[in-house]
């Protein structure tokens, strides 16, 4: 590539910043839900999004992932521009949205852990030996064929986490992930979630949880009356 | 006890495994099978497109499905007689009196109600279903097929549906198939002509033979759905 391109500052900021989006607007009718001028992701950066009820936090994970239309003037994903209206098509599953409370396929747990590599058209040998990988990060191997109506919530999440690590994505986006899990699920649905920080994801955590919003390193955003603080 | 006499006669000639009462039965098991397969792949992909995609006419599609779902069948066979006599913009291709109209007829006849069926089942699934499978990399053909997979005991539900409306229904067979013995007469026509002509026997048979086909499928079923882990 051109020394005289890779040295300008827009392709150094590039490289560091995994998403940028510039101008983005989300509107209900009249109402402002936000107006965020600019938004930079970094790789393996975490980050906690915090803010109160209906603020809006869900709703730009939404936004990032490609599942809810909004107002965008530019969208980068790893110095490439991406249309606003494609974030999903060309985004997924390198970006992942997980949701508060995560749909499992009625199948087993093993299958919903090989729907993406199926997607990916990766062979059976491969995407065995990664979901086996996945349900034992997730410790639910136990739980490989049982159908996910019988699982309770907490396992539920750890099986969507396995699911979402298993694609290896750079950006995890999770909504609420503890809310409304007893004490022990909690505890491990939060031990899932450092270690994917650890693992050098780029993981963004929209919380109330008082122990993720203290998680060690992660950078701390604030939606609140239309804006995003970082704090 | 005339009743229960002619059930017994009616139970012994359906076991001596009368050749002209089990040829009539075959024809309509056929021409049922065939007509389902030619509908439900269109219908169901028609119920799918009408439920998930949003574009000018969808309105009056949805009516025009709803709409047939009332047409009565002798209506339908009114209408296929006129296209397919001698007359018709299809009278060349000589099909009228022939199991091939009956099998159009009756495909014509599932049609709304396969499309009717799987539209609503589609409008009813959860909207995670999409997402999640958006999300982690599926595409729109993968997406559409998670989506049926989800509902696929409504869908099942459908075709059986489907399959009952067309193998109990006389109008339409009687009309393009001209009750030809041994060629286009079945169950129904059968069971009309002969009450017709005073002879019970076979009608009661056939009619048992009609609801023996409704409770295997519906068992068959129901096992299914206590294998996919419904409740």
């Amino acid at each position: 590539m051109n020394a005289v391109i890779m040295n300008t500052p827009v392709y150094m900021q590039a490289l560091d910043n995994l998403l940028q989006v510039y101008g983005l607007r989300k509107t209900f009718g009249e109402r402002l839900l936000f107006d965020v001028p600019e938004l930079s992701l970094k790789h393996g950066q975490s980050y906690v999004l915090t803010g109160s009820n209906g603020s809006g936090k869900t709703t730009l994970l939404r936004i990032l992932a490609g599942l809810e239309p909004a107002q965008i003037n530019s969208l980068y994903f790893a110095g490439r521009v991406v249309p606003a209206p494609k974030i999903c098509t060309q985004l997924a599953p390198r970006v992942i949205y997980l949701h508060q409370h995560p749909y499992l396929f009625s199948t087993s747990v093993a299958a919903n852990i090989a729907y993406g590599l199926k997607a990916s058209g990766l062979n059976l040998r491969q995407r065995d030996a990664k979901v086996n990988a996945a349900m034992q990060w997730a410790g639910v191997q136990y739980l490989a064929q049982i159908p996910p109506h019988k699982l309770s919530g907490g396992e539920k999440q750890r099986v969507a986490l396995a699911r979402a690590k298993v694609l290896n994505p750079e950006i995890l986006l999770l909504d609420e992930p503890t809310a409304n899990l007893d004490e022990e699920a909690r505890q491990q649905v939060i031990a899932l979630i450092r270690k994917m920080c650890d693992d050098n994801h780029c993981v963004v955590i929209a919380t109330h949880d008082p122990e993720l919003m203290a998680l060690k390193d992660a950078v701390k955003l604030r939606l609140e009356n239309a804006s995003l603080q970082t704090q | 006890m005339p009743l229960l006499n002619t059930t017994l006669e009616a139970l012994r000639l359906l076991f001596s495994w009368d050749a002209t009462l089990w040829g009539t039965i075959l024809i309509s098991v056929k021409v049922c099978f065939l007509a389902l397969l030619i509908a439900a792949p269109l219908a169901i992909a028609l119920g799918f497109v009408l439920a998930t995609y949003r574009f000018p006419g969808r309105r009056l599609a949805i009516v025009l499905v709803q709409t047939l779902l009332a047409l009565p069948t002798v209506v339908i066979g009114l209408i296929l007689y006129m296209m397919l006599s001698r007359l018709g913009p299809f009278g060349e291709l000589h099909l009228l009196f022939t199991q091939q109209a009956m099998v159009i007829g009756e495909a014509i006849l599932a049609f709304p109600i396969l499309a009717a069926l799987t539209l609503a089942a589609v409008q009813a699934v959860d909207e995670r279903v999409a997402e999640t499978a958006r999300t982690l990399g599926a595409g729109h053909l993968r997406s559409a097929m998670t989506i049926l997979l989800e509902v696929r005991f409504a869908v099942m539900a459908a075709i059986v549906s489907g399959f009952g409306r067309v193998i109990s229904e006389i109008g339409c067979a009687m009309m393009v198939g001209g009750n030809i013995a041994g060629v286009t007469r079945n169950i129904t026509t059968t069971i009309a002509l002969e009450t017709s002509k005073g002879e019970f026997v076979q009608g009661i048979a056939l009619g048992i033979v009609l609801v023996v086909i409704a409770l295997a499928i519906n068992i068959g079923l129901a096992v299914l759905q206590g294998r996919g882990g419904l409740r």
